[in-house]
C-alpha cells in the first residue's frame, strides 16, 4: 500500500511562500506592475492554495478510510463496523463545529463592519456639517464686515451738521459699524441654524425610514436567523 | 527532543492556514464544552493569537531564555480567564491531536514525542508564572465606573475605581473587559499616577465598530462593573532615573500614558526638563489640552506643544506629529516616549532614530503576547 503524504515533497511550493514572497521594486522611470494589486493577487491565490491543501488532505483521509474499510471487509467480513468508526465519527463532528464556528464568525463580522461603515458615515458626515458650518461663518463675518466698513465710511463722509468734535464723529461712525455688523451676523446666523436644523430633521426623518424598511425586510426576509440576533457587538 | 523536525512539523501543518487553529478549537470544545464559555463568540482574533504563539514558541524553542519570558507572561496572562492546571492537560490532548490530524503520514511516535516534551515545557512554565503570580495579586479586577466626560465627538475620559486597589508603574496599562461584551479584553493605558484614593483615569477613543470602545464611549457606561487585568507594559520612566530630560510625543489618546508620566514628574523632587507634543486630526481631538496648558503654567519645567495634522487654520504647529517633532528641536540627549496610532509612532522613532537618538533612549510600548 502506498500512501502520500500531502506536504513530504521537497522543493515544492506552499502557501508559506506565497505570504513570504516578496519582488524587487523596479527602477525609478521603469515600466511595473503596481505594488497593491499584485499583493491582493497574491493573497488571493494564498487563500486558494490554503483551500486545495485542506482539500486535498480531506480527500486523503478519506482514501485512507475507505481502504481501511475495504481491508476489513476482505479479512473480517463485516466493512459496516469499520464504514464510521469512532475516529471518524469525532473528525466529522469536530469539521461540523468547525463550519459552525466559521459561519457565526461571519455574523460577528459582518455586523461589526456594519456598525463601522456606519460610524465612519456618522463622522464624515458630521465633518462635512461643521466644515460647511466653518466656511459659512467666515463668509458671514467677511460679509458683516465689509458692509459695516461701507455704513463706517458712509458715516464718516456725512457732512459735519454744525462743526461737532471729531471724537462724536468716530463714536457715531463706530455705532454704525456695530450695528449694521451685528444686523447681518445674526440675520444670516438665523437663517444659517434654521437651514441646519431642517438638515437635521431631514436626516432623522430618512434615517427612520430607513431602520423601518431594514426592521420590515428582516422580518420578511429573514425569519429562520432570529435565533442569531443576540450574536454581534 | 529534534527541534529541526518539531520545526519542519510545524511548518508543514500550519499550511492549512485558518483550518488548524480551527480544527483545535473545535476538538477541545468537543471533548471539554464547559471551556467555551472562556472564549469571545467570534474566535477570528482568537484563532490568529494561537496560531502566533504557537510560531513564536516554536521559532524560539531552543532559545530557551527568551522563550521562558514570553510564558512566563502568556502564564500570567492566562489567569484573568480563569485557566486551571486541568485546562492546560485539556488543550495538551487537543493541540496532539490537532498536529496529528493535519500532519498525516508524516505523523510518527517519536514526532508525538518531541510535542509531548515542548508542551510540557511551555505548560510548566506558564504554570509556575501563574502559580507564582497567584500569591502576590488577585487574577482580576474589579473595577466601577465613577465618570464619563464626552471631551470630544469620539473621546471619552473614564474615573475608575478599583477593588482592591490597584498599584503600577505611570506609563502602564490593563486589559478591560466589559459586562456587555463578554470575553473581549482590550488594553488601556492609566492617564494618572496612582493615587491616594486608587482612582484610575482613562482615555477611550471610539474606533469605527469597535465593539468595547463603543460600550466604553458611552454615558451608560457610569455605575458599570469592568473588569481590569493585571497592570502591563514598559513605556516606564528609567529606574533609576537617567537624568536627561524627557520628550513626550503623543498622538490622540496616546496621550493617557504619558499624561501618567507627566504626573509621576510633577511628584519629583528635582523633575527633569519636559517637552510634550500633543497631536491630532483638528482641534476638536485636542481634548485635554486645556488641562495640560494648566500644568505648564503652574510648572516652569514642562512646555506643552499642541500640533494639527488635518486643519490649515490653526493658530499654532500644523502637519503630522513626527514632522513636529523632529522641526522642534534636537533630541538627542532626551529621553523619547512616543504613544498614539502605530503609524505615528513607527514614523517618529525613524526620524529620532535617523536625528541620532540612540535607540535605549526611544520607549515604545510592546505588549509582547497579546495586542492592545
Amino acid at each position: 500500500m502506498t500512501t502520500t503524504a500531502w506536504f513530504d515533497e521537497q522543493d515544492r511550493l506552499t502557501p508559506e511562500d506565497l505570504l513570504t514572497v516578496t519582488f524587487p521594486v523596479s527602477r525609478l522611470g521603469r515600466r511595473g506592475y503596481e505594488e497593491e494589486p499584485v499583493k491582493l493577487f497574491v493573497r488571493a491565490v494564498h487563500g486558494e492554495f490554503v483551500r486545495l491543501v485542506n482539500e486535498r488532505a480531506s480527500l486523503w483521509q478519506e482514501v485512507q478510510r475507505l481502504r481501511r474499510r475495504i481491508l476489513a471487509g476482505a479479512t473480517e467480513g463485516d466493512p459496516q463496523a469499520v464504514l464510521f468508526g469512532e475516529a471518524d465519527a469525532h473528525v466529522h463532528a469536530v469539521q461540523i463545529l468547525s463550519t459552525a464556528q466559521a459561519t457565526a464568525d461571519r455574523y460577528v463580522a459582518d455586523a461589526q463592519a456594519y456598525s463601522s461603515r456606519i460610524t465612519e458615515e456618522a463622522r464624515l458626515r458630521r465633518d462635512h456639517i461643521m466644515s460647511e458650518a466653518q466656511q459659512h461663518s467666515d463668509m458671514i463675518m467677511e460679509e458683516a464686515h465689509s458692509r459695516a466698513r461701507d455704513a463706517a465710511v458712509t458715516a464718516l463722509n456725512l457732512p459735519a451738521p454744525v462743526q461737532t468734535d471729531q471724537e462724536r464723529q468716530a463714536a457715531q461712525a463706530e455705532l454704525a459699524y456695530l450695528r449694521t455688523y451685528s444686523d447681518v451676523y445674526r440675520a444670516h446666523l438665523r437663517a444659517y441654524t434654521e437651514g441646519v436644523l431642517r438638515g437635521i430633521e431631514e436626516w432623522e426623518r430618512k434615517e427612520a425610514t430607513t431602520f423601518q424598511a431594514t426592521a420590515q425586510e428582516q422580518q420578511n426576509g429573514l425569519n429562520g436567523l432570529n435565533g442569531h440576533r443576540s450574536i454581534g457587538p | 527532543m529534534d527541534v529541526v523536525r518539531l520545526r519542519e512539523s510545524f511548518a508543514r501543518v500550519t499550511n492549512h492556514g485558518d483550518e488548524l487553529p480551527l480544527f483545535f478549537y473545535s476538538d477541545l470544545f468537543i471533548k471539554h464544552p464547559e471551556v467555551r464559555d472562556m472564549f469571545p463568540v467570534s474566535m477570528t482574533t482568537q484563532r490568529g493569537r494561537f496560531v502566533n504563539a504557537l510560531m513564536k514558541i516554536v521559532s524560539q524553542v531552543d532559545r530557551i531564555d527568551e522563550l521562558t519570558v514570553f510564558l512566563q507572561g502568556l502564564g500570567r496572562d492566562h489567569r484573568k480567564f480563569g485557566a486551571v492546571v486541568e485546562h492546560y492537560d485539556a488543550v495538551r490532548s487537543s493541540l496532539l491531536a490537532t498536529l496529528e490530524h493535519f500532519s498525516g503520514p508524516a505523523w510518527t511516535p517519536e514526532l508525538a514525542a518531541d510535542w509531548h516534551e515542548a508542551y510540557d515545557l511551555i505548560g510548566t512554565v506558564m504554570l509556575a508564572a501563574a502559580t507564582e503570580d497567584e500569591k502576590l495579586r488577585p487574577a482580576f479586577w474589579r473595577g466601577t465606573v465613577v465618570s464619563h466626560e464626552r471631551r470630544a465627538f469620539d473621546v471619552s475620559v473614564l474615573f475608575v475605581r478599583p477593588e482592591p486597589r490597584l498599584d503600577y508603574l505611570p506609563g502602564q496599562s490593563v486589559s478591560i473587559e466589559c459586562p456587555s461584551r463578554p470575553r473581549l479584553w482590550r488594553f488601556y493605558s492609566m492617564a494618572n499616577a496612582p493615587r491616594p484614593d486608587g482612582l484610575l483615569e482613562f482615555h477611550i477613543r471610539l474606533i469605527d465598530g469597535g465593539a468595547v470602545s463603543m460600550a466604553l464611549t458611552s454615558d451608560a457606561i457610569v455605575d458599570t462593573d469592568l473588569r481590569l487585568g493585571p497592570p502591563v507594559g514598559v513605556l516606564t520612566l528609567d529606574q533609576p532615573p537617567s537624568g536627561r530630560d524627557l520628550l513626550l510625543v503623543a498622538g490622540s489618546t496616546g496621550l493617557a500614558p504619558l499624561k501618567a508620566i507627566l504626573d509621576q514628574v510633577t511628584t519629583m523632587p528635582q523633575p527633569p526638563r519636559v517637552q510634550l507634543f500633543f497631536g491630532a486630526r483638528d482641534t476638536d481631538g485636542l481634548y485635554d489640552l486645556d488641562s495640560l496648558e494648566k500644568m505648564a503654567a503652574q510648572h516652569p519645567w514642562l512646555t506643552v506643544t499642541p500640533a494639527v495634522s488635518g486643519q490649515p487654520k490653526f493658530d499654532g504647529e500644523t502637519g503630522t506629529l513626527p514632522e513636529v517633532m523632529a522641526r522642534n528641536g534636537d533630541w538627542s540627549r532626551h529621553d523619547a516616549y512616543l504613544a498614539g496610532p502605530t503609524e505615528m509612532v513607527e514614523e517618529a522613532v525613524t526620524r529620532l532614530d535617523s536625528a541620532g537618538v540612540p535607540r535605549h533612549q526611544i520607549h515604545i510600548e510592546d505588549f509582547g503576547w497579546s495586542e492592545p
